[in-house]
């Protein structure tokens, strides 16, 4: 029960006073602190040219192009591993037999084979969107084996002492285990999905918010590489939210 | 309804690498149509393995269990379970009524009778109201009552219950036992019930099995005559129901 006095109090978000502590102490550091007079921008030259950069619209074509790698490779990835992983975790010999391989694969940074690709694709949007499809492919599947592999004995046992087939057990028994797991892989790669899809222009070359920091970094114009790296953490945290927003929805029973 | 199961020179040997476990030993019994018999004897000395091999989940080393004389080669028609861990046999993300419609979709019901069958069996468990809402919302003893719910929609022609009271409390115990016993007297189906609970065995059953020896053996069958009609207080004060689980006792316990 909260009383009158209680609820007059102004409630401040949280969140908000970790912030504007940290761009208080960017900008003492940078005004008169040890960064003063180095490269690094202080806030609110930085929040200025973020604004500008918000009113341009090269900053969305950017924009656009970085997202379209993230969702096109994601979407590819999820399309790929999540069937592949069904089946591979309904046996115990294709789950143990693939497992090496899948995992060899999981752990090579996809920084590694830029090189491969650039070979293969050029500097471009599809080998952008390959990046970000090998980068998480492996790991959404080897997940979503270890889901479908986690469904409860007991559960399996009593809808096979009820006649019901192996189709009906994927559906109403394996299928709502592995969801809890497959979740996790896709909240993982959903924010991987953004990194790799910068990190190909970054450093491949592709188009994008990657390239539009690597070129602000070589023309010396400091404050639009940190505004663009702004962009980027609010781009991240709103990925990362909605996903977690509709998986609290369509998981309901795992988060109880 | 009512069906017979006939168990015929059953034995059952578990092989590792290591071992050879010898669990049951030319086990021969036969259950009277429509009879409540349950099964007690030692922990671990094979119990739910002959359950699980009257459901077809395992097949005996040699031996053979028929239904009405159909010999069991995976889950027998009209079988229907209630196990111990309810949480692990209800599925979390379904509610209570589709949970109790699972096994129906095997038959080809009209949607119309699905929803009749669930009312009828919810209202035969006292539950009548609970059909939106989730196993987890509802208390143990609710979820047994779901389970048993989920049991007597299929129209069973066989009931086969494995311990499935152990996981209650002491007063929701009573209460659906008095449920079970009431099934009995309203539709009549065979049962067979796992118990660690002698006076639970004496108290529901027309008859006992008890197991014992290693590997298991059927040490006696114990015909319960406290009359057909039993109540918690004068069933259980009766010098016969003292008298039965003084015997069934002493031979679980190996004194006898």
């Amino acid at each position: 029960m909260s009383t009158v006095l209680e609820r007059r109090t102004v409630r401040i978000p949280p969140a908000l006073v970790t912030a504007l502590v940290f761009l208080l102490l960017w900008q003492v550091f940078t005004m008169w602190g040890p960064l003063a007079g180095t490269s690094v921008p202080t806030a609110t030259t930085t929040v200025v040219t973020f604004v500008r950069l918000l009113g341009d619209s090269a900053t969305y074509s950017a924009l656009g192009q970085t997202l379209l790698m993230a969702v096109v490779g994601f979407v590819i990835a999820v399309v790929l591993a999540i069937p592949v992983g069904i089946l591979v975790g309904l046996s115990r010999f294709a789950f143990l037999s693939s497992k090496f391989t899948m995992d060899f694969f999981k752990v090579i940074p996809p920084i590694v084979i830029i090189p491969v690709t650039i070979l293969v694709f050029g500097p471009t949007i599809r080998m952008g969107i390959f990046l970000v499809a090998f980068a998480i492919v492996f790991a959404l599947a080897i997940q979503t084996a270890y889901g479908v592999r986690d469904a409860d004995v007991v559960l399996l046992e009593t809808m096979r002492c009820y006649r019901l087939g192996i189709v009906k057990q994927i559906r109403y028994a394996r299928l709502p285990s592995a969801a809890p797991f497959i979740a996790v892989g896709i909240r993982i790669s959903a924010s991987a999905a953004l990194v790799v899809a910068v990190v190909a222009g970054l450093i491949g070359g592709a188009p994008g918010l990657g390239r539009a920091i690597l070129l602000s970094q070589a023309g010396g114009l400091s404050d639009v590489t940190f505004a663009l790296v702004l962009l980027l953490g609010l781009l991240g945290i709103v990925v990362s939210r909605t996903v977690t927003w509709i998986q609290n929805r369509t998981i309901f029973w795992a988060n109880r | 309804m009512s069906t017979e199961i006939s168990i015929e020179h059953v034995s059952m040997e578990f092989r590792t690498p290591e071992e050879v476990k010898h669990v049951l030993d030319d086990v021969s019994y036969s259950v009277t149509p429509g009879h409540f018999v349950s099964i007690v004897g030692p922990s671990g000395v094979g119990k739910t393995t002959l359950l699980r091999i009257l459901t077809g989940l395992t097949q005996p080393t040699s031996g053979h269990v028929a239904v009405d004389g159909v010999p069991v080669k995976g889950s027998p028609a009209g079988l229907a379970v209630v196990l111990q861990d309810y949480t692990r046999s209800l599925m979390p993300w379904l509610t209570v009524e589709k949970n109790i419609s699972l096994p129906l979709l095997n038959e080809k019901l009209s949607k119309a009778e699905i929803k009749e069958r669930i009312g009828a069996s919810l209202e035969e468990v006292g539950l009548s109201g609970v059909e939106r809402s989730y196993p987890w919302q509802l208390s143990g003893g609710m979820q047994q009552r779901v389970s048993i719910a989920r049991a007597l929609a299929v129209r069973p022609r066989l009931l086969i219950m494995d311990e499935p009271f152990a996981s209650v409390d002491a007063q929701t115990r009573f209460d659906l036992e008095d449920l079970v016993l009431k099934v009995k007297d309203d539709f009549g189906i065979t049962t067979l019930m796992v118990t660690h609970d002698i006076d639970e065995a004496v108290y529901l059953s027309d008859e006992i099995v008890v197991l014992y020896g290693k590997p298991a053996k059927v040490r006696d069958v114990v015909p319960v005559d406290v009359g057909a009609s039993r109540s918690q207080i004068e069933t259980r004060n009766s010098q016969r129901f003292a008298d039965l689980r003084t015997h069934v006792y002493a031979m679980v316990r190996g004194l006898e």
